[in-house]
């Protein structure tokens, strides 16, 4: 689990071009979106998808779907763990 | 000034002319369907295909059907020769100027040849004809107006709304004696990719403004209508409509997303009001964009309620019949609603079935409304049209000519001057946009979008201003390091997962409008695609908003980059090797000596 959290922060960091962001600061329960947190929007939300499908094997069809699963790179590994196809 | 329209044409999902639209229209029969002509492994989504091959259609204009030309191309050059040939026009010693709405342009015949092109020098003519304005040009050419002067505007899905918009100003300001305006728009991989990517189409035939909505369908085809200031009188009788007003203004939201209370949407059809000299009550039915996105529909139906109040005439979208035609959608629509106007019947709302409290509940066949006119009651239409990153236009078209000469228009006359310029050539250069741009914000930029903000933004500081009235971009390609980025992956890795962030900044207006989601400039928003020409249509819309008094000061960009692939096509072709990076950005104002 605590690889795959590691593995899903480089990802989403390179995939979404969060330079600034160092793996350090990138807390694995801080909120991806909203003020509070990484402050992502809503094609970051498309992008992770993108993610998600081509590591993963994973396919979402509904960005809705989505809500519960991406609160934060914890959560995503946790969905990633139970569905991965690869 | 009363502009008329002579003529028009049409060819989309429901019929290769207009009398065949007619047709399908009243009968409420939709165009959508399984996937025939596009060779897209997404059979899964329907699509408003034109029912004709790219041979069918070039036997119709009369070549060789082996020749290898767009099908946005060719379904322009038949709606312009129906407009043409409907309008039957003396044409003789005639000022005539094209202008067409396209995004998409040679794209579909890029995607099928591209890899090919790599090794095969005897392709590469092709791509000269896969730019907005090469492809104006081509189809131009095949219509049999090789005289006419043509214009490309790119403002994504309401480009040909704009074209008509242009054309207007145009015949108003005296450049021409006869303007054919619309646009064309064929379905390509690209684009159904990219629509996919950002998750907006719906597996299902589209539901606009229904409670289940979940997406929208592409079309394709194109309309043309003939714009004329005023007709000798032998010719009068010829007139189908006239377009009264029309707005264009930006949302300055979102690159993808309408804004909660449609405000971009809700100024251009108070600005199409006005212009009209028109009360919301004396409009009699309006077509929606309405593209049964759960974000379109809600927002426009904000706008709508409140421009129209509790009296909200009959709304439709047309989108179930057609499809979304995207650049192409705007002139179809226009020439659906002349249609509605001359047979006194309104278009149903195709598709819906339940009301959803965050959307106008549309005209359908409910019989809440009559559907026919004994008494020609049906005179004034809003036809609304808007793009990604907000822009947003409509037309106000009715039956009868307006009293001419109201208070006001073309009263003023002012001259332009330049207030301020700034140049970016040089990739180096683009660590100052530190200087307006946090890193986060910047993170999904392309270059030339770097490039673009910054010299927009030092430009602006020059001239010492914050937010010019209106902004206005030239650009022959667009972001065209993405675009290519995006093509690649397609045809390197297959249809399946593929990025929204390169999809969206791949449209032409990505650059005016985020400049304008910058700056909050909800003012008119244009962008020129005419290859080396754009710049020059640019330039001379801006001093036209300034001559009208409509715009005290323009943001006029332009802004070109050309990737490795490209300058070596160049290069092949033995023709001059585009620059990598060009910026440059030009405050126009008032000029002091007129006031």
């Amino acid at each position: 689990m605590e690889q795959l959290i590691k593995d899903l922060k480089l990802q989403i960091k390179e995939a979404l071009n969060l330079e600034e962001l160092s793996l350090e600061d990138f807390d694995a329960d801080a909120p991806l979106f909203g003020d509070e947190g990484i402050g992502l929007d809503s094609i970051d939300v498309l992008e992770i998808i993108v993610l998600l499908e081509k590591e993963y094997g994973i396919r979402l069809a509904n960005p809705q779907e989505g809500k519960a699963i991406f609160k934060s790179v914890r959560t995503i590994a946790e969905y990633v763990q139970a569905n991965r196809k690869k | 000034m009363n502009i008329q329209v002579a003529g028009y044409g049409i060819i989309c999902a429901i019929g290769n002319d207009a009398s065949a639209v007619l047709e399908s229209l009243k009968a409420g029969r939709t165009g959508i369907g399984p996937m025939h002509y596009l060779q897209s492994v997404h059979k899964e989504l329907p699509v408003g295909e034109v029912k004709l091959s790219n041979a069918d259609m070039l036997r119709m204009l009369g070549q060789d059907e082996t020749t290898i030309i767009s099908r946005t191309a060719l379904m322009g050059a038949i709606a312009i020769r129906q407009a043409l040939h409907h309008a039957r026009l003396d044409t003789g010693g005639k000022r005539i100027v094209l202008i067409n709405g396209t995004t998409v342009a040679g794209m579909d015949v890029t995607e099928r040849f591209l890899r090919q092109m790599k090794e095969d020098d005897g392709l590469l003519p092709l791509l000269e004809k896969h730019d907005c304005g090469s492809s104006t040009r081509q189809m131009t050419d095949l219509a049999g107006l090789a005289d006419a002067e043509v214009c490309t505007v790119s403002t994504a899905c309401s480009s040909a709304v704009n074209a008509i918009i242009l054309g207007s100003e145009m015949l108003k300001a005296g450049e021409a004696d006869i303007v054919i305006a619309g646009g064309t728009e064929a379905l390509s991989r690209f684009h159904l990719n990219g629509f996919n990517s950002l998750m907006i189409l719906d597996k299902q035939l589209c539901r606009p403004f229904d409670k289940s909505r979940a997406g929208l369908n592409l079309g394709e085809g194109a309309a043309f209508v003939v714009l004329t200031r005023s007709l000798v009188k032998s010719e009068e009788l010829r007139v189908k409509a006239y377009i009264h007003g029309y707005g264009n203004r930006c949302d300055a939201f979102h690159q993808t997303a309408s804004s909660e209370d449609g405000e971009g949407a809700y100024l251009a059809m108070c600005d199409a009001l006005q212009m009209a000299g028109l009360r919301p009550a004396d409009i009699h039915y309006i077509n929606a964009h309405g593209t049964g996105t759960p974000n379109n529909d809600a927002s426009e139906s904000a706008a709508i309620r409140r421009v129209f109040g509790q009296k909200i005439p009959p709304v439709s979208s047309t989108k179930g019949f057609t499809g979304h035609a995207t650049s192409a959608c705007g002139a179809i629509e226009t020439v659906i609603c002349i249609l509605a106007l001359q047979h006194q019947f309104l278009p149903v709302n195709l598709g819906w079935k339940e009301p959803d409290e965050a959307c106008i509940r549309p005209y359908s066949n409910s019989k809440s409304f009559n559907s026919e006119f004994k008494d020609s009651s049906l005179r004034t239409v809003l036809c609304n049209s808007f793009g990604f990153g907000g822009n947003d236009s409509a037309l106000v078209i009715g039956s009868l000519p307006r009293p001419l000469q109201r208070r006001g228009e073309q009263s003023e006359c002012h001259k332009a001057c330049t207030l301020a310029e700034d140049i970016v050539t040089d990739a180096e250069q683009l660590s100052e946009l530190r200087e307006f741009v946090a890193a986060g914000e910047s993170r999904r930029m392309s270059r030339l979008m770097k490039a673009a903000t910054l010299s927009s933004m030092r430009a602006l500081r020059k001239a010492g201003l914050e937010c010019p009235d209106a902004i206005i971009t030239a650009t022959a390609y667009g972001m065209l390091e993405t675009s290519e980025k995006f093509l690649t992956d397609m045809l390197e890795n297959g249809e399946e997962v593929l990025s929204p962030t390169l999809f969206m900044q791949s449209t032409h207006n990505t650059l005016s409008s985020a400049i304008a989601i910058r700056l909050k400039c909800h003012g008119y928003n244009m962008t020129y695609s005419q290859g080396s020409d754009s710049l020059r249509w640019a330039l001379r819309d801006a001093k036209r908003l300034i001559a009208t008094g409509k715009a005290r000061t323009v943001l006029v960009g332009l802004h070109d980059e050309a990737t490795p692939t490209l300058q070596n096509i160049f290069r092949r072709m033995g023709k001059p090797v585009p620059p990598r990076l060009y910026s440059r950005s030009i405050i126009l104002g008032r000029s002091p000596a007129n006031d």
